[in-house]
């Protein structure tokens, strides 16, 4: 049987045959529309973040209350995480440990918060990174939360919620090839199948563009000040992307490339089926701050 | 309390045995003695080390960027001063000099900062090779005076490593600035996932690039009149033939027996074997611009197996 190679004139091809709309710059539905099959919540607040990068722990479970609330319908954050985890659970909320641009304690606190008021036993509670394979509350877990900082990466294109379960894998470089295009398939094995209850993405101080595999650059670093906050990791990871393109366009005066393109994210989407990576058929919700929204 | 003890970095003494300015037999490692202190930065007396085997313990998963390029072993120390962000400065054996290039390389897009044998700095970002070894430094912060303090790290670090090394010979393989070549874009790659982070060319290996197999990457002219070289040397003239043969059958399948073709972006690429050598040019403005660039690689390339 031929091999089909695909190769940079395929991209080519691409390029002269369609416009440059496609994909991730094709823009997020502005309204909710019929079309729209995937709910992703934008909150943002000016004092979230302060002049020295130090997070205001009240502020943050402020937003975070209001993104849960709003995407679920409750008008009690508590009610919203009660439709998210059982007081039977055992949770286990998958922070990232970075050392450059960690999850903030503040948010991993807010979470952990409202996951104890909704009746979870604080023995079946934990927050972990590198850590659970090992950490017997993950490995029981019966359900996950999934929260980590928005940013560049050097094999992925994007360090989003899709590539936060990398740790659930003993071998996480088996997953480097072609972009992290497999990304996905690790929400699909037994430790996390069906047990990801919501995603939230740290648009706080985000890192919109980078080189290399341990590249951090302040340059590229903004005060975004922003939650994005949905069920469909997808969607959410969508958003962050496209939030992203459009800073590094802003920045730039172009869209600068990544080390790889986020691609994973299609492939989690038209593979693996975990979300919609649509933007048109993705409703983002703004709630908060508006200077510099960009999206 | 003036600080005068030197401290042994231990990262090439292998299981946490330093070994103290050991000018050993032909491969083995030497010590490297760095200073304690500077501009009031004092290092907190901890050293991180890793290993290929736990190097992705600390870069975040991406460790086989670094293993890629024949990654040995890495040093962190971090350096405190009162009302200052800490600096960290990373200190990566890469066991050969064509390694350490490598990575810097990879990476680059600042102009040189003057230290080492290649370097940049931006962005509070100090990054440089000597001999084996590759460097960055950088504060968690901003500030002049930790800017400052980083280049003199830097500086009393290349002092410290006595060894210098050799650019891989490829690299001067490929036209000069009289031919446009942008400095800061030539990338010395080791691999076909490497080098399709700089320029995509195919998912599968279709040039086999190995670790045995050098390539540079190298971006002639800008804006629309841009081009970039790949220059690859096999380790024989017949693995050479045989990549040859499978680039134009997968890459320029619909040229005919022809070695070039203008592309949907309405540019050349171009491809020729010379010896043990690949030469391809893509993205050539005009096919004269894409001959004249394989010409005067072909010019270097004679004599040369």
């Amino acid at each position: 049987m031929k091999t089909r190679h695909v190769t940079r004139r395929d991209f080519l091809r691409l390029a002269a045959g369609t416009t440059v709309a496609a994909g991730l710059g094709a823009g997020i539905a502005r309204d909710a529309c019929a079309e729209a099959v995937a709910k992703v919540v934008l909150v943002r607040h000016a004092e979230a973040v302060g002049a020295q990068g130090q997070t205001n722990g009240e502020i943050l479970q402020a937003m975070l209350d209001e993104a849960v609330k709003t995407l679920l319908g409750t008008r009690e954050p508590v009610d919203a995480w009660r439709m998210l985890v059982k007081p039977s659970n055992v949770v286990g909320i998958k922070s990232n440990v970075w050392a450059r641009l960690p999850t903030p304690r503040d948010l991993e606190a807010a979470i952990r918060r409202r996951v104890l008021e909704a009746g979870v036993a604080e023995k079946n509670l934990d927050i972990d990174d590198r850590g659970v394979l090992r950490n017997p509350v993950f490995r029981n877990a019966t359900a996950v939360v999934n929260v980590r900082p928005l940013r560049t990466h050097h094999w992925a294109g994007v360090a989003t919620c899709l590539k936060n379960y990398i740790p659930f894998v003993p071998d996480p470089p088996s997953y480097h090839p072609d972009g992290c295009a497999a990304l996905g398939r690790i929400w699909t094995l037994p430790i996390v199948k069906n047990k990801p209850r919501l995603n939230v993405l740290s648009a706080l101080t985000p890192q919109f563009y980078g080189r290399g595999a341990h590249f951090f650059d302040r340059r590229y670093v903004w005060p975004y000040k922003g939650l994005i906050v949905g069920t469909d990791p997808v969607a959410v990871d969508t958003v962050g992307a496209h939030l992203l393109q459009v800073k590094r366009i802003a920045f730039f005066g172009e869209d600068r490339a990544l080390d790889v393109t986020p691609h994973h994210i299609q492939v989690a989407d038209k593979e693996y089926h975990l979300g919609v990576s649509d933007l048109k058929r993705i409703e983002v919700i703004r709630l908060g701050w508006s200077d510099g929204v960009l999206i | 309390m003036k600080i005068v003890t030197l401290l042994v970095m231990a990262i090439w003494a292998g299981a946490g045995t330093a070994v103290v300015g050991a000018a050993g037999p032909a491969g083995a490692h030497r010590a490297i003695v760095l200073p304690s202190v500077v501009e009031g930065w004092m290092w907190d007396g901890k050293e991180l080390r890793y290993d290929p085997r736990t190097v992705f313990d600390y870069i975040d998963g991406a460790g086989e960027f670094f293993l890629a390029y024949g990654f040995r072993r890495l040093a962190v120390h971090r350096f405190e001063k009162p009302g200052q962000p800490p600096l960290t400065l990373e200190c990566y054996d890469m066991g050969s000099s064509e390694g350490a290039y490598g990575v810097f390389s990879f990476e680059r897009q600042e102009a040189s900062a003057g230290i080492g044998q290649g370097s940049e700095f931006g962005g509070g970002l100090l990054r440089f090779w000597k001999g084996r070894y590759f460097v960055s430094i950088f504060a968690d912060g901003e500030g002049a005076e930790a800017e400052s303090a980083i280049l003199q790290l830097g500086r009393q670090t290349v002092e410290a490593i006595r060894e210098t090394g050799r650019l891989p010979s490829l690299v001067g393989l490929i036209p000069g600035a009289d031919a446009g070549l942008v400095e800061t874009s030539v990338r010395y790659v080791t691999s076909h996932i490497l080098l399709n982070q700089r320029l995509f060319i195919a998912h599968e290996n279709i040039l086999g690039l190995t670790r045995q197999t050098g390539a540079v990457l190298a971006q002639y002219g800008r804006d629309a009149g841009k081009a970039h070289l790949l220059l690859v040397r096999y380790p024989t003239g017949t693995a050479a033939g045989a990549a040859y043969r499978r680039f134009l059958t997968v890459y320029l399948a619909d040229a005919g027996e022809r070695d070039r073709l203008k592309t949907n972006d309405q540019r050349w690429t171009i491809a020729r074997q010379q010896h043990s050598f690949v030469v391809v040019v893509f993205g050539a403005p005009t096919e004269e611009v894409g001959d004249a660039l394989l010409a005067a690689t072909e010019r270097a390339l004679r004599g040369v197996r």
